[in-house]
């Protein structure tokens, strides 16, 4: 058994209730030094109250925990947290925010204008070092606000959604960003809704209902669930009927209804897909789109959950 | 120092470049100053026409600082809580005594060239004072108290409405309101007896009428606020409200759920 102080986070029989609703209920979590890992759920899961918790922003009801073998308020030095609201501010600069964090942290002016220079450099932001924030894209305000934890010293970074409401391209470098990070072996924490984000990380733990449901590494996550590949289907219209004759299509009788149309899951894709457009095609149900994929961690989160996409919408 | 100064940068930064703010603060009271020194002083004899409008521009100078610290500040409180700033800096290790008090002293500045750029447009308006330097130094203390008493309540109103529209709206509303009420903006002498009462427990307009008698006459006061029983009150509900602003913000707004 490992010593406390290995780990970079240590939680142990986390509870926390918000009035009578229990948020967390006896979570344990443990990241090694230098982990990449992603807490994955749906809204309301308790991944945040949990992030703030090791940030030092919100007090368990019981538990303990413990970051780089100190109490949360005693790591606060060391964690570097990114709240998911866009908390930089507007009517200054990129190059102003920064300049504030750096002197919060106790640099000198002069450091801190070097130390500034150099994550504004990092993040890929310098061009537009004297902008104000408002002019910021999305995409850029979350890379200021991930600078925010760039300081030299901090060992834990906790990243709260920050993909959230970021489009395609700004995603992709966000997590880029995410990726040099982790070449640089700090721990990190990565708390998300989204499958392929997590699927960055070393390792995924899933929560739900305040719950760490399940822990490994993504692919072993994956494997594990029994999920091998899954057929995605748009069809015209969405019915009992439907539902039934796709069922026969899968092994374990397992499909999940999705805002479109539906999953199939199938160990047999090619042999299944063109009977799967034909037996709709008989019932009058057209096939709008068809492809097969992997399955996605979002996939093992349903199952594991046995729960539709549109309850955790 | 690090921590004070980076807050005091950035609320005095923030202070300086909100349009908004500056109306509020600056450009509405100079207005009033404009008007009230052209078209309300037309009847009035010509010895007393420059002390007239030097009470005016002692009480719009008072309304700027009364909107600087309780309509500003709480602005500035809840703009932070709301776009999640106080729970990113309660993640880092920082002081709440340090964010305030940087917050604060950016807010003396700002109060300070809003009170000077009025009285500055007041003079140029023909406002005319007579003091000594003795009298001079108790108006920056009665200033001073002004401050406290509004941040004080500034600090309740950011404390405890949360988002960022009702507080700048609940502070400029109480700023109207309670100027209107105790004499800041009416003539102590055509205020109804419970007002008059009012005016002398408010130490903001108790405070406002100090000065308007040291600068320029008992007869624009409406009264003697000097005495020492009324000078004591002034002090101590500006203290009072001052420190339960600090208590409600040091102990509520960083509170850990």
């Amino acid at each position: 058994m490992q010593a406390i102080q290995s780990y970079a986070v240590f939680a142990e029989n986390v509870t926390k209730k918000y009035e009578k609703q229990e948020v967390l209920r006896e979570v344990n979590l443990k990241i090694g030094r230098g982990e990449f890992y992603a807490l994955m759920g749906p809204n309301g899961s308790g991944k945040t109250t949990l992030a703030s918790i090791l940030a030092s922003v919100k007090s368990p009801d019981s538990g303990k925990i413990m970051i780089f073998g100190e109490k949360p308020e005693d790591a606060k030095k060391i964690t570097g947290y990114v709240p998911q609201e866009n908390f930089s501010s507007p009517i200054l600069s990129g190059k102003e925010n920064l300049m504030y964090f750096a002197e919060l942290l106790g640099y000198s002016k002069k450091e801190a204008a070097d130390i500034v220079q150099e994550l504004l450099n990092k993040v890929g932001l310098l061009e537009d070092a004297d902008k104000r924030v408002s002019q910021y894209s999305g995409g850029m305000r979350k890379r200021l606000e991930v600078a925010t934890i760039l300081f030299p010293g901090l060992k834990l970074l906790i990243l709260d959604e920050p993909t959230t409401g970021l489009d395609p391209s700004a995603r992709r470098r966000f997590l880029g960003l995410i990726q040099e990070l982790r070449n640089e072996k700090t721990t990190i924490l990565l708390i998300t809704h989204i499958g392929a984000d997590a699927d960055l990380a070393s390792r995924v733990g899933l929560i739900d209902r305040g719950v760490i449901i399940a822990e490994d590494q993504p692919e072993k996550l994956k494997k594990n669930s029994g999920l091998e590949n899954v057929v995605n289907i748009e069809t015209s219209f969405k019915n009992e009927q439907v539902s039934s004759l796709l069922s026969k299509f899968s092994e374990k009788m397992k499909v999940l209804e999705t805002e479109t149309g539906y999953k199939v899951f199938t160990e047999n894709v090619e042999k299944v897909t063109p009977r799967i457009v034909r037996s709709l095609d008989q019932i009058g149900c057209k096939v709008t789109k068809i492809e097969t994929t992997q399955p996605s961690l979002e996939d093992v989160f349903f199952k594991l959950t046995e729960r539709k996409v549109r309850e955790v919408d | 120092m690090g921590q004070i100064r980076a807050t005091w940068n950035k609320t005095i930064m923030e202070f300086l470049r909100q349009k908004t703010v500056l109306f509020w603060t600056i450009g509405w009271p100079i207005i009033w100053v404009l008007l009230g020194s052209f078209s309300f002083t037309s009847n009035i004899p010509n010895d007393i026409v420059g002390y007239t409008k030097g009470a005016i521009s002692i009480s719009m100078m008072v309304f700027a600082l009364m909107t600087a610290g309780m309509a500003n500040l709480p602005g500035n409180i809840a703009q932070d809580r709301e776009r999640g700033l106080l729970t990113k800096i309660m993640s880092m290790p920082v002081s709440p005594w340090r964010d305030f008090t940087g917050r604060l002293l950016a807010l003396l500045a700002f109060s300070s060239l809003s009170a000077m750029l009025v009285i500055a447009v007041g003079f140029i308006c023909g406002a005319r004072f007579f003091f000594t330097e003795i009298e001079f130094g108790m108006s920056i203390a009665f200033i001073l108290l002004i401050f406290l008493g509004s941040s004080g309540i500034g600090m309740l109103i950011g404390t405890f409405v949360k988002h960022v529209h009702g507080a700048i709206m609940s502070g400029v509303g109480l700023t109207v309101v309670s100027a209107a009420l105790s004499g800041v903006m009416t003539p102590y002498q055509y205020l109804p007896s419970v007002l008059q009462s009012f005016a002398r427990i408010y130490p903001i307009s108790s405070a406002n009428s100090s000065i308007t008698y040291l600068l320029v006459g008992e007869e624009f006061a409406g009264y003697n606020p000097l005495g020492a029983s009324q000078v004591a009150a002034t002090v101590l509900v500006a203290l009072l409200l001052f420190t339960l602003g600090l208590i409600a913000y040091s102990k509520l707004c960083w509170k850990k759920e």
